[in-house]
């Protein structure tokens, strides 16, 4: 019955390799990928929400736009990494070797920054 | 069947809580489709009325296909058989760049 199971999971070739992690370190995998759609899904709306803003103002402008065009970029870059990272640490887990290092946090945190600055900078320069 | 130990089968309530991160992408999700929609009802009702009966049934389903891989972890457990694979992850990291899409989809041409 565990091998019926076990042969019907996909990835394949994620469960061919290695040894089955305690599921504690599995659910927090997975729970960790999940925080992470939700942080692009944060991103997403927070692009749709800078662009509504044209619509409601009537006055476009191109570096409200430009600021949307980042955060959805940067919400599907998470989202598609996302997956690529549990994959990554689901197969770390199962070899028994450390962790892949969350390369894409640092530049979510400081490119976070530097948005919050260019949409004070925004709010100044069109007031809304 | 295994038999039912006292209690969680870890102090950690580790499947209950991974279930919870589950259900607040759902909720995410859900929040998102109704914020396009309705930016959609400034366009045309029909077309946003279109497209929640399409959508918001998915919503149900996504729903229920957390709360079955929560039976199922919960079974997997007790029997000592591995937890279930990365299906549901990969189709929710399908959707999330779906709705990425559709957010520069409304950007850019609207």
């Amino acid at each position: 019955m565990a091998t019926d199971r076990e042969d019907a999971r996909w990835p394949k070739r994620l469960y061919e390799q290695g040894e089955e992690p305690d599921p504690r370190f599995t659910l927090a995998n997975e729970r960790t990928f999940l925080a992470w759609i939700r942080t692009a899904l944060a991103l997403m709306a927070g692009g749709v929400g800078v662009e509504a803003l044209n619509a409601v103002t009537g006055q476009p402008n191109p570096l409200r736009t430009a600021l949307a065009v980042v955060l959805l970029l940067a919400g599907v870059l998470c989202s598609a990494t996302a997956f690529t990272r549990w994959m990554a640490t689901e197969r770390a887990l199962r070899r028994g070797r450390p962790l892949p290092a969350p390369r894409l946090a640092p530049v979510l945190g400081y490119g976070l920054g530097v948005i919050g600055v260019a949409a004070c900078v925004l709010l100044f320069v069109t007031g809304i | 069947m295994a038999e039912r130990p006292d209690g969680p089968w870890d102090p950690g309530l580790q499947v209950e809580r991974t279930t919870l991160a589950w259900l607040r992408t759902v909720l995410a999700f859900v929040v998102g489709l109704l914020m396009l929609l309705r930016l959609l009802g400034h366009e045309s009702v029909v077309a946003a009325v279109g497209c929640a009966v399409i959508t918001l049934p998915l919503g149900l389903l996504a729903g229920w296909l957390v709360w079955r891989r929560y039976r199922s972890s919960d079974q997997r457990l007790r029997e000592r058989v591995p937890l279930p694979g990365g299906g549901l992850p990969a189709a929710v990291t399908v959707l999330s760049v779906l709705a990425g899409c559709s957010g520069l989809f409304y950007v850019l041409v609207y």
